[in-house]
């Protein structure tokens, strides 16, 4: 364990913000490719939003009013899930790894630099060929694009839907092996697996998950490519072919999938919580081995997906397995409420959206397990109920997992603080806009309301009109942030090296961090999360004696308004 | 196969540059030959289809399967042995023994293609098969292009030792993927 009680490298060279026009360009620097994935798969989030705000816009009334017919309503819902879970989470996540995975572990960038550009260039033309289907007739058969609806049933979109699904899912397999080699191999002298940050374990547990699940889903796809274009049967029970060989391909990929879109999250939770708790991780050890966990016991739950099309006999295991996945995530929930009790809490927008998670992703986890038990899930099957468990899961989970981790990160990104007044305003509509357009959904689900119908029995209606307007609010939310971001860019105050105070590497450069990160080679603490000892503060102290003071949010006062970092001399010892 | 990094005198960066490539090929290896475990899978839930395989006199026999396997195992000791060499600077040699890895995994590609043309078809076997075996031919053949600019390279002789080094290293394991994957390929397909 490293004994350093001072940070750091040598001297920090001034710094400034890359010029707009190298994140429009290929770069293979690590940090410029982490802002590309972040800006792309914010623009994908704005256009499946919007798809997601003609959905409810169809379902405020019973009747097919808004949309032509119902094919046009297939491929609202088709687009908006695909997009959401391709284009938006999992993008985003990998954004955060690549910009602080190298920061975190103190390295220059991350193990195949050139390879982390590609990976991320095949993001954009894959998100274009998923919309490109509307010029051909667009993909209609759901995000899971079950066979016959995906092979017999849908027009030539499908066939982009499904190449594009295979350039992103290349994309995640490369981003994958670049974390787990960068994570391997690349810490620092002093940080053993156990001292790395929880967000890295989050991260190699992702990628673990991403290099072995995703080549069964691109098994799937070239059947069903080949079942589309080279007059292929292996969907058509007509033919002798097997539907259910694609739900069972597809789930093993896709439950692991769900993993791979919320364990990032749990890493940024971890992250935040303790920073803003001034509090180690409770049960660090744990949490990290948690991580692993859910990415083991994750390969053996996909058939929960099928209890309706699934023999009997094989329905208990799975029951039981999905069940048991509750656990390692009990444990985590268990672990982040021993980290914040008796803590110092700072209730600034990070933190507060960390809570939000935490609240949200319970019930999303409840109704998880819920949907876990046979019977439950044969009656709730392909109701709002499912719906509503999702988007807990996934938007009460993974979207506020990354509000929280822009409002913690941005102040390193860009080197100045985003306004918090609107980080709250942010939240309370974000918060409250979610729990009233999902919540309701429950009890749709739980009165029979069918997921991915246009119109609907007419008793349903006034849940629905609650549903619409609450969701039409969470829509506005998300123009705050935005505006937030495009504002704080320009005018934010200059935050300096380490504003949180955090212990953690890439909060020991400056802000944002110059062109390979460190110069020299940083020391890590020997706990990330040791906060409230004399020897952190010793630490922090130092590092604001090394890089400037640093905008402080519990005594707020400007700092000189500037993007540069004053050179400094390397110190004794460095 | 792997020499010590000590003894080729690195620096710290090119060393960090090729545990990272070693680390990383070996990952991409781990994930990819999953996508040929999922054709496994295929085969296996098909052969529960009706239309799996009408007349048992379809299916192909073993015999220049095995062939090709022997072929295939042949070249993977040679290209071992081709690796050793080069490590010993024996060029000459070594550009002799690619050449011939290249060679059989002609023969490989050209024994295999053969059977995929001539599989009866009309049936879920046949189109699995086809299925299987081109998917694998794809990688052979790719892979194989890559052992060809190797061989170029090494006739020309651009790479400096420690490049020289990896490019050779890294055929060499393309090489071993297809060798593993196609065993697969040929106890699931010709054997069960």
């Amino acid at each position: 364990m490293a004994t350093a009680t001072y940070p750091l490298g040598g001297a920090l060279a001034p710094t400034k913000r890359p010029a707009l026009s190298e994140y429009l360009r290929w770069s293979i620097d690590h940090k410029i490719i982490g802002v590309q994935y972040m800006v792309t798969s914010l623009i994908f989030f704005i256009i499946a939003g919007t798809m997601a705000m003609l959905i409810r816009w169809e379902l405020l009334t019973p009747t097919i009013d808004l949309m032509a017919n119902g094919s046009s309503y297939n491929t609202l819902f088709t687009l908006h899930g695909t997009m959401m879970i391709f284009t938006w989470i999992v993008p985003m996540f990998a954004g955060f790894g690549n910009y602080l995975i190298p920061l975190m572990l103190g390295a220059k960038d991350m193990a195949f630099p050139w390879l982390n550009a590609f990976a991320f260039w095949l993001i954009p033309p894959a998100g274009l060929l998923l919309l490109a289907g509307y010029f051909v007739g667009p993909a209609e058969a759901g995000w899971t694009s079950y066979p016959p609806l995906s092979t017999i049933y849908s027009p030539d979109g499908q066939t982009l839907w499904a190449l594009s699904i295979h350039l992103l899912g290349l994309s995640s397999i490369l981003g994958g092996i670049n974390f787990i080699v960068t994570i391997k191999n690349m810490r620092p002298p002093g940080m053993g697996w156990f001292q790395m940050p929880l967000f890295a374990w989050a991260t190699l547990a992702t990628s673990i998950i991403v290099v072995l699940a995703t080549p069964f889903l691109a098994g799937a796809l070239t059947l069903l490519i080949l079942d589309r274009v080279a007059g292929t049967t292996f969907f058509n029970p007509v033919a002798g072919g097997d539907v259910l060989l694609w739900q069972n391909v597809f789930w093993f990929y896709s439950h692991p999938a769900v993993y791979i879109m919320v364990l990032p999250g749990f890493g940024i939770l971890s992250e935040i919580l303790s920073v803003h708790s001034r509090k180690p991780i409770f049960g660090y050890r744990m949490v990290a081995l948690s991580s692993m966990a859910i990415a083991i016991v994750g390969f053996t739950v996909w058939a929960h997906h099928m209890f309706t099309s699934l023999q009997p006999e094989l329905r208990i295991p799975f029951m039981i397995t999905s069940f048991i996945i509750a656990v390692p995530t009990g444990i985590k929930i268990f672990s982040w409420i021993g980290t914040i009790f008796g803590g110092k809490i700072r209730l600034n927008s990070a933190m507060l959206f960390a809570l939000g998670f935490l609240s949200l992703f319970v019930i999303g986890g409840i109704s998880g397990v819920m949907l876990g038990a046979i019977p439950v899930d044969i009656h709730m099957h392909d109701t709002y109920f499912v719906v509503s468990h999702f988007h807990f899961v996934l938007y009460g989970g993974s979207v506020f997992a990354i509000y929280g981790g822009i409002y913690h990160w941005f102040p390193k990104i860009t080197g100045r603080m985003l306004n918090e007044r609107l980080g709250k305003i942010h939240f309370v509509l974000t918060y409250f806009g979610f729990l009233f357009t999902f919540f309701p959904m429950h009890i749709l689900g739980m009165q029979g309301m069918p997921r991915r119908v246009a119109e609907y029995d007419p008793q349903f209606q006034n849940l629905n009109i609650l549903v619409g307007l609450s969701a039409f609010v969470l829509g506005i939310s998300t123009f705050v942030i935005i505006y937030n971001m495009l504002v704080s860019v320009v005018r934010g105050k200059v935050a300096g090296a380490n504003p949180w105070r955090a212990l953690t590497l890439e909060w020991q450069t400056s802000s944002p961090p110059p062109a390979y990160n460190f110069v020299g080679d940083p020391i890590p603490f020997e706990d990330p999360y040791g906060y409230g000892t004399d020897a952190s503060k010793a630490y922090l102290d130092a590092m604001e004696a090394r890089f400037g003071a640093s905008y402080n949010p519990e005594k707020p006062k400007a700092l000189p308004p500037t993007n540069s970092t004053p050179a400094l001399e390397p110190s004794a010892g460095d | 196969m792997q020499r010590d990094l000590l003894e080729l005198g690195l620096t710290k960066a090119e060393e960090q540059a090729l545990q990272n490539r070693r680390t990383g090929i070996f990952i991409f290896q781990v994930s990819w030959i999953l996508t040929f475990v999922c054709l496994a899978i295929v085969n296996w839930q098909m052969r529960f289809s009706s239309n799996w395989m009408p007349n048992p006199d379809d299916r192909l026999g073993v015999i220049i399967a095995s062939i090709a396997t022997g072929v295939l195992g042949a070249s993977a000791l040679l290209i071992r042995r081709s690796v050793m060499v080069v490590n010993n600077h024996h060029l000459s040699r070594f550009l002799r023994l690619w050449l011939m890895v290249i060679g059989l995994g002609v023969v490989f590609v050209g024994l295999i293609g053969y059977e995929w043309v001539i599989v009866p078809t009309g049936t879920q076997y046949a189109q699995v098969f086809r299925l299987m075996t081109g998917f694998h031919i794809f990688h052979a053949v790719c892979i194989g292009i890559y052992l060809g600019l190797v061989y170029v390279n090494g006739r020309k002789r651009v790479y400096n030792a420690n490049d020289y080094l990896w490019a050779v290293e890294a055929g060499a394991k393309l090489w071993y993927f297809v060798l593993v994957a196609w065993l697969l390929f040929y106890v699931v397909i010709y054997w069960i």
